[in-house]
């Protein structure tokens, strides 16, 4: 079953360019799918235009069957969004953010309890939860956006550059995750620079330059035999 | 239920209880319990005021006036107030994106951005209520149950200009976001509409002046009683209080709920497009690279600074409508008699324009000096301040720069204003040179002690630029201070002025706002010569 499904997706900021040209790509249920490409080549508006932030006209894109522009709140109860660079209330204690993302997701008490203490020990920063988002390095509030997301076991996880900021056993703690809630069904979107993480993480990859998406497929299909900065490079310059 | 939950979290996110309770910066705590004061401070100021301006009401026998001019203050205060914020409040909010990704309506997050910023401004106006209040209770003496009326209707008072000026911030931020220039274009819409509501004032004024009226507080008295009678919210406020009417009560309470529903359909309609609009900008990837040109260090700090303020709707309506003010008077004052300009600004007033003459610049400053960048551009640094600090520039060059950039803003202006005023009022060249070097002066104490309050009092974790802009501790204190020297140093120029010869007068003032411009600069040297300061 298609969990992410983008269709002819298209987006303007007003110039003579198109920030993303008729974008489709198809991610099912138990696909870790990577983003690829070239800084400024259309991977964030894309993104964002998934998770509901931008607006777009042209095209489609249904997140479990349903209509990102004409049922976004069905959407986003099964989404979850983390950005390269989350804003979060810094003013807030880590524990007091993850309370109100789990009380606008409406999280039982126990389900609640039970998930922050899980993601907070797999993360290691149970101790940290207690002070000031504003106390917190980089990397920890990349954590707690991490944990927010993952507080209502969402059907669709998408992500900008996650592994930016993470130490190296929050990055393979978020693999873990990642592989984990595709067993369960969900699937995973993200998008990095980081082509080895691509290619040992995701079993289908695209790679979008200047706003089209040039190649996407499986892992297999793109790479042939050859590693996958060969065959991103390949296309690339081609 | 969701509505609660974002308004509880906004609430808490910007609350310093909640920064005392958990931070463990002892320093940090102090400074927080010193804003408390501070605030609590202003708020007996301005209930004191409000209470001593009905105590003049009622002794000249016109108490029944002060309900309406309740309304009317809270209701002009609140819409001016919301103008100004509303873009930045709604619109451009760090967290956007993390909201907006959660489940939340479009139309839920409008209306608790909008219902954040009555709370955190109801103080305010519930300071203003009250004292009319109990000064009105005092002479009028009503029924007992009008004071729980009173108190419910100016919770509600201020709901009305305020969802109207949301709504006019709407449809500037939806105007201009069609628009490559959106901030100049909503900066320029914005201010356009202050200053309509500036010239409202007057010709409501006008329309009082035909009556004929005399003395000056009769004539606010009759000008409150017309506006009460334009405004309709005014005038249901006034009848609910000196009637007991139930029908303006009921209407005042359904209009600004039927008001607030009506207005946040429409922002939620397109709320997502506005802020996709307003956060994307299109690159046109055309740079070719040519020559470059190097610039002074304090010259370089200087353009960031204008960089950083015509990026911003919000800093640049705050920081510049007194300049626009300014440069208009100036230019108005080249068609408009300088005796008409006063009988205006003092509602007719009857004294010699002549005795103001050495107050000139000081009513110049009142325009331009009452925010001045310097005070809030340290804070608004906010998470880029590694930038500059990781640069090899002393912090005092950092400092010079914004000064530098204040004083580029500031100074041209108020020649444009001193000039256009000394010309109308046909003021010797001797004069009109010292209240040119008297509002230079003035410039440099503004940029000076602007930039002490700016690094004492910076706080880099805002989560709204409009919390440093308009609400900061620094901008609280550079304003407080200044506004009530500015106006004690008017009054003793226009006192001191009739005994004493101009000239010397002038050079006094030369003189004190120089070692005063001084001892802020040294100030600012101390403060950023210290480790854990700037």
């Amino acid at each position: 079953m298609a969990m992410l499904e983008i269709s002819n997706y298209s987006k303007s900021y007003g110039g003579d360019k198109l920030a993303a040209d008729s974008v489709s790509l198809k991610v099912e249920s138990g696909d870790i799918y990577g983003f690829i490409g070239h800084n400024g080549a259309g991977k964030s508006t894309t993104i964002r235009a998934i998770v509901g932030v931008l607006d777009f006209t042209d095209g489609e894109i249904l997140i479990d069957g349903h209509s990102v522009k004409t049922e976004p709140m069905e959407c986003k109860k099964v989404t979850a969004y983390i950005p390269d660079n989350p804003d979060l209330y810094e003013n807030l204690t880590g524990i007091q953010f993850l309370n109100f993302v789990a009380d606008v997701f409406q999280i039982g008490d126990a389900e609640r309890s039970e998930r922050i203490a899980h993601y907070a020990n797999a993360f290691e920063i149970t101790d940290a939860l207690g002070d000031l988002i504003s106390s917190y390095s980089h990397g920890m509030k990349q954590k707690v956006a991490i944990i927010s997301a993952l507080i209502h076991e969402p059907k669709l996880l998408v992500l900008d550059e996650p592994f930016v900021g993470l130490d190296p056993k929050a990055a393979f703690t978020l693999k873990e995750i990642m592989h984990d809630l595709c067993r369960k069904g969900a699937a995973v979107f993200f998008s990095t620079h980081v082509l080895d993480v691509a290619e040992k993480l995701c079993n289908k990859v695209a790679i979008i330059k200047q706003g089209k998406i040039i190649t996407s497929g499986t892992m297999e299909e793109l790479t042939a035999g050859k590693s996958l900065e060969e065959a991103f490079l390949e296309v690339y310059d081609a | 239920m969701h509505n609660l939950i974002l308004l509880r979290t906004l609430l808490l996110s910007t609350s310093q209880r909640n920064q005392l309770k958990y931070c463990t910066d002892k320093k940090k705590k102090s400074r927080i319990i010193g804003n408390y004061i501070g605030i609590i401070v202003l708020f007996f100021m301005l209930m004191a005021y409000c209470f001593f301006m009905c105590i003049g009401y009622g002794m000249y026998q016109m108490i029944d006036a002060v309900p309406g001019l309740c309304a009317l203050t809270i209701s002009l205060l609140s819409f001016v107030f919301t103008i100004i914020k509303v873009n930045g409040y709604l619109f451009q909010f760090k967290e956007y994106d993390m909201l907006m990704a959660l489940p939340l309506k479009e139309k839920t997050i409008a209306a608790c951005k909008f219902a954040y910023m009555y709370i955190k401004s109801l103080p305010w106006y519930a300071s203003i209520a009250l004292s009319m209040m109990v000064g009105y209770g005092y002479f009028a003496k009503p029924a007992f149950y009008i004071y729980p009326i009173w108190v419910m209707l100016a919770l509600v008072l201020p709901l009305i200009p305020m969802l109207v000026a949301t709504f006019f911030g709407f449809l500037f931020a939806k105007i201009s976001s069609g628009f490559r220039k959106r901030n100049l274009v909503q900066t320029i819409l914005i201010m356009l509409l202050v200053l309509f509501c500036f010239g409202l004032r007057f010709f409501i004024d006008n329309m009082i002046r035909n009556d004929a009226v005399e003395s000056t507080l009769q004539d606010t008295y009759y000008m409150t009683a017309k506006t009460v009678e334009l405004y309709l919210p005014a005038k249901w406020f006034e009848k609910a209080i000196l009637q007991t009417d139930l029908v303006s009560l009921t209407l005042l309470l359904v209009i600004s709920v039927c008001l607030f529903a009506i207005v946040f359909a429409i922002i939620g309609s397109s709320y997502r497009n506005i802020n996709s609009a307003l956060k994307s900008h299109a690159a046109a990837r055309k740079y070719r690279m040519t020559g470059q040109k190097s610039k002074k260090v304090v010259w370089t700090i200087a353009f960031k600074e204008l960089k950083r303020m015509t990026g911003s709707t919000t800093y640049l309506v705050n920081a510049g409508l007194g300049y626009v003010l300014i440069i208009l008077l100036g230019v108005i004052a080249l068609f408009v008699r300088f005796d008409e300009i006063i009988a205006l600004l003092t509602n007719g007033a009857p004294f010699d324009p002549k005795v103001v003459y050495p107050s000139i610049p000081f009513i110049i400053y009142f325009f331009i000096g009452m925010v001045s960048t310097t005070a809030c551009s340290p804070s608004l640094e906010g998470k880029n301040y590694w930038i500059v600090q990781s640069l090899p520039i002393e912090k005092k060059t950092l400092y010079q720069g914004k000064m530098l950039f204040q004083l580029c803003l500031s100074v041209p202006s108020m020649a444009i204003g001193t000039l256009g005023i000394c010309i109308s009022a046909r003021i010797g060249i001797v004069d009109t040179i010292c209240y040119l070097l008297i509002g230079c002066l003035l410039c440099l104490f503004s940029a000076t002690w602007g930039c002490v309050c700016g690094v004492k009092h910076m706080r880099l974790d805002w989560e709204n630029e409009v919390e440093v802009i308009k609400q900061g501790a620094a901008v609280s204190v550079y304003l407080l201070v200044n506004m009530f020297l500015t106006m004690a140093v008017a009054a003793l120029a226009i006192f001191i002025g009739m005994q004493m010869d101009h000239l010397l007068l002038n050079l006094i003032w030369m003189g004190v706002y120089a070692l005063l411009s001084g001892l802020c600069y040294l100030r600012v040297r101390v403060l950023t010569q210290r480790p854990k300061m700037a």
